[in-house]
């Protein structure tokens, strides 16, 4: 009987160290390289400023809600509730004096998201928003 | 997952053109506004005309609770011992409103303010219960209807 108890405190013990969450995801997963290249581009056409007016339309028109937006840091935070919440995050930064580079990564719940044409519909709305922006259409 | 942009309607419904002082004037109205609406403020980067408010208010409804009290009783008639649709019931909601208040890239002393909602409504027991944007145009138009009052009430009170 003793024996008996012994054994099942030990299996319960054993059993409670499988059952633990998955171990933190720190650092993320893929190659770092096809991330960024994926999620970055150049413009030459507008300063920072007017670069941030431009992502700051675009989220919008594509029915984000903006969070958090700096100005010196360059970068603006977004969610969209919709069935699926999505967050992201957009920066903008002076390349080299006269081009500026626009990155932006987003998840989806628990999930980072690596579907390219996620971010090239970001791109296409960016690209007509700097157009606008650029002739001066608000 | 595809990001589709909004439509032209949709744009417009959510932009309206101001004509102010100042940047200042402008801000402060739409901040002023944003607390009669009984909002508070989460974020503003001034530099980029973005104001963030929330606000949790209630989102109890009489119709929905009779819907749910209707389903239950229909649950018990059945036999059912695990009669609990009410608690499926909305309690709370978390409204989000994003105003972005810029000087316009057209005309002088014009200024362009964009305004997009969303909310999150939970249940009795914290459930998230719906998650959207709000699209409702007459909710814009009394949104711009207060800036245009808050602007007046600036210009008229500020020296």
């Amino acid at each position: 009987m003793k024996y008996s108890h012994a054994a099942l405190i030990l299996s319960g013990l054993m059993l409670g160290g499988c059952i633990q969450p998955r171990a933190a995801d720190v650092t993320g997963a893929g190659s770092q390289l096809e991330i960024r290249q994926m999620q970055s581009r150049e413009y030459d056409t507008l300063d920072k400023k007017m670069t941030m007016r431009a992502a700051i339309a675009t989220l919008q028109d594509l029915g984000f809600v903006i969070d958090t937006a700096d100005i010196d840091l360059g970068t603006i935070t977004a969610t969209r509730l919709d069935r699926l919440t999505m967050r992201m995050t957009v920066t903008v930064r002076d390349s080299d004096g006269k081009r500026v580079s626009v990155r932006v990564n987003a998840r989806v719940g628990d999930t980072a998201v690596k579907d390219q044409a996620t971010y090239q519909d970001f791109f296409v709305n960016l690209d007509k928003a700097m157009f606008l922006v650029l002739n001066k259409v608000d | 997952m595809r990001l589709t942009e909004s439509s032209l309607e949709v744009r417009s419904m959510q932009t309206r053109t101001y004509t102010a002082r100042s940047e200042n004037q402008i801000l402060a109205a739409a901040v002023a506004v944003i607390q009669d609406m009984e909002y508070n403020l989460d974020a503003i980067e001034k530099p980029l005309g973005v104001l963030t408010a929330s606000k949790i208010s209630d989102a109890d409804s009489g119709k929905e609770k009779a819907g749910l009290l209707m389903l239950d009783l229909l649950c018990v008639a059945g036999g059912s011992g695990n009669c609990n649709a009410m608690s499926s019931a909305s309690d709370d909601q978390r409204i989000v409103m994003t105003m972005v208040v810029l000087p316009s890239l057209g005309g002088k002393d014009e200024y362009v303010a964009r305004v997009t909602l969303q909310r999150i409504v939970f249940d009795k027991q914290d459930r998230v219960n719906l998650k959207e944007a709000i699209v409702d145009p007459l909710v814009y138009q009394q949104i711009f209807e207060n800036l245009s009052k808050s602007l007046f009430l600036q210009a008229n009170t500020e020296p």
